[in-house]
């Protein structure tokens, strides 16, 4: 078992663990967009993580630079896909982007120059 | 390579997990094929469907076939998906109300004695092919003996364009056909399937268009030439340069013409011509008819198959005549 | 050990696969079936990768190739063609 599968086996199974984080992603989020961003995210790291694997192990060039241009091509598919699909609900009205809410302030504990929420800064 | 071994061999650890995923395979694809039969949802079913074929490509690829793994990555994933969602979209906008399916379902005591029929007409047909014995001199052994004599290491090339050649010969006159069946059919429908000029200014989809069309011009050239030693071929190659004029016609780079152009007439016939003129060549010099008489005949054969497939599947996705650039 | 790892990786990320299904099917929105297809399109190609080393098949990583290349597709024809009355930005 020499260092190069060692370092490979470890790509794959930290390939895979990201897999598995981008789906945990799309099934617990709330709406659709944060399951675009779980999913995009890191199902691509994944996916360069576990080209990475079997480029350690090659011999010839070609091939990791074919493994290589497989993974661009997904980056780049992915990119354009997840703007579409978001602009494509975000246009047919299904799905409202959330408002970021200002953060809960309370007015007592609030001191005007340390509290960054803008609601808290008008209360006082 | 070496014939395929047809014996089973021991089980070990690594041969336990490879069975697990072909277990889950099957498991996915028999629940993805239920789904998009029972769906009531239009596209739910239709992503079902996209989603049966992603898997299946991978069942060919776990059963060493990566010619078939090619063309069903290429036309049932890719086009075939791009053909369903465009006519979703089409039934939407004029306003069909996909979302509910229309027909009720057949009673219960008519489905259930059918799909048990069917599951044990399919059960017993496997088992049957799995415990054949294995007979000497049956075609695929003899053509397998006979490959040099084609000159192409690639077997699934060699049956296409050499022992068979007469069938594939009549799978273009087919894909011909399709295509003038389906300019008689839309005739009467509604021209302008493919998007108008405003969706040209989405900012993306410029940077994909111009990094996918011409990759996928390359890599359709590269599959035509490894056809002759790995995996690949004419067929490969025409479904993802079709690949590639459908994103164009998808994202309104390419537009609907009123008639057909001359070179969109020449392509089209090409493939299914120089096939024929090629195998009546070599009859009158004397061989048997459409016994290619080399790598070179092999590859201009292949290369007018792959043009013509590749027009004729992009003007079948676009319902049109003809393709020009949009102005 | 390679031999080990590489089925395993891609028999995870097959149940990977069968657990995104449960989005795909349950998902209240178009835009999340959609989204549960992108899932699809990037685990099968991580998947054929590994079966590519696994079964010593390298026509697979074409066959991933092919796959990245028309992962677009599919999302470019979802997101579909302006309708005469949506506002265009």
């Amino acid at each position: 078992m020499n260092p190069q599968e060692v370092i490979a086996s470890l790509l794959l199974l930290s390939g895979c663990l990201f897999f598995i984080a981008g789906t945990i992603g799309l099934l617990r989020f709330p709406d659709v967009f944060s399951r675009l961003h779980a999913l995009t995210k890191a199902d691509n790291l994944g996916l360069f993580l576990i080209c990475a694997g079997p480029a350690m192990r090659r011999e010839p060039l070609c091939s990791a630079g074919l493994l290589l241009i497989v993974w661009m091509l997904g980056l780049l598919a992915a990119t354009v896909s997840c703007h579409l699909i978001a602009r494509r609900a975000v246009r047919s009205g299904q799905m409202e982007p959330r408002a970021s809410e200002p953060p809960a302030c309370v007015p007592r504990t609030c001191v005007p120059r340390t509290c960054a929420s803008r609601t808290c800064a008008s209360r006082t | 390579m070496r014939a395929p071994d047809m014996r089973v061999p021991d089980m070990r650890v690594p041969d336990m997990i490879g069975l697990g995923i072909d277990a889950v395979l099957a498991l996915a694809i028999v629940w993805l094929a239920l789904q998009t039969v029972r769906s009531r949802d239009l596209f739910k079913a239709m992503l079902m469907f996209v989603v049966f074929g992603l898997l299946m490509s991978l069942a060919w690829a776990r059963l060493h076939a990566p010619d078939l793994a090619l063309a069903e990555a290429a036309i049932g994933a890719g086009i075939t998906g791009a053909l369903l969602l465009v006519t979703w979209r089409r039934l939407q906008a004029d306003g069909h109300e996909p979302a509910d399916s229309e027909h009720p379902p057949l009673p219960l005591w008519l489905r259930l004695p059918t799909a048990g029929g069917a599951s044990m007409l399919v059960a017993s047909i496997g088992w049957v092919a799995l415990e054949l014995p294995a007979t000497p001199g049956t075609a695929g052994e003899l053509a397998w003996q006979r490959i040099d004599d084609i000159g192409v290491s690639n077997p699934v090339t060699a049956v296409l364009l050499g022992f068979r050649a007469y069938d594939t010969l009549l799978e273009m006159a087919v894909v011909l056909a399709a295509w003038l069946g389906a300019r008689a059919v839309a005739i009467e429908l509604r021209p302008g399937a493919l998007p108008g000029p405003a969706y040209a200014e989405v900012p993306l989809v410029g940077a994909l268009l111009s990094l996918v069309v011409p990759i996928s011009i390359l890599v359709a050239v590269y599959l035509l030439q490894a056809g002759g030693n790995a995996p690949g071929g004419a067929f490969q190659g025409g479904a993802v340069l079709a690949a590639g004029g459908v994103l164009l016609c998808l994202t309104g780079r390419l537009e609907a013409a009123a008639q057909t152009s001359g070179l969109e007439r020449v392509l089209l016939v090409l493939g299914l011509v120089v096939f024929s003129l090629a195998g009546l060549l070599v009859m009158a010099s004397g061989g048997a008819m459409l016994a290619l008489p080399g790598l070179w005949a092999i590859y201009l054969v292949e290369t007018a198959l792959l043009l013509s497939i590749a027009i004729t599947l992009v003007l079948l996705f676009a319902a049109a005549p003809g393709l020009r650039r949009a102005s | 050990m390679m031999s080990l790892i590489l089925p395993t990786t891609a028999l995870l990320l097959l149940l990977n696969l069968a657990v995104g299904l449960i989005r795909v099917s349950r998902g209240p929105t178009p835009a999340d079936r959609m989204l549960a297809a992108l899932l699809f399109g990037t685990t099968t190609v991580a998947v054929l990768l590994l079966l590519a080393e696994w079964m010593a098949l390298p026509a697979l990583r074409d066959v991933a190739l092919l796959f990245v290349m028309l992962a677009a597709i599919i999302s470019v024809a979802f997101a579909g063609m302006p309708t005469t009355d949506e506002e265009e930005p």
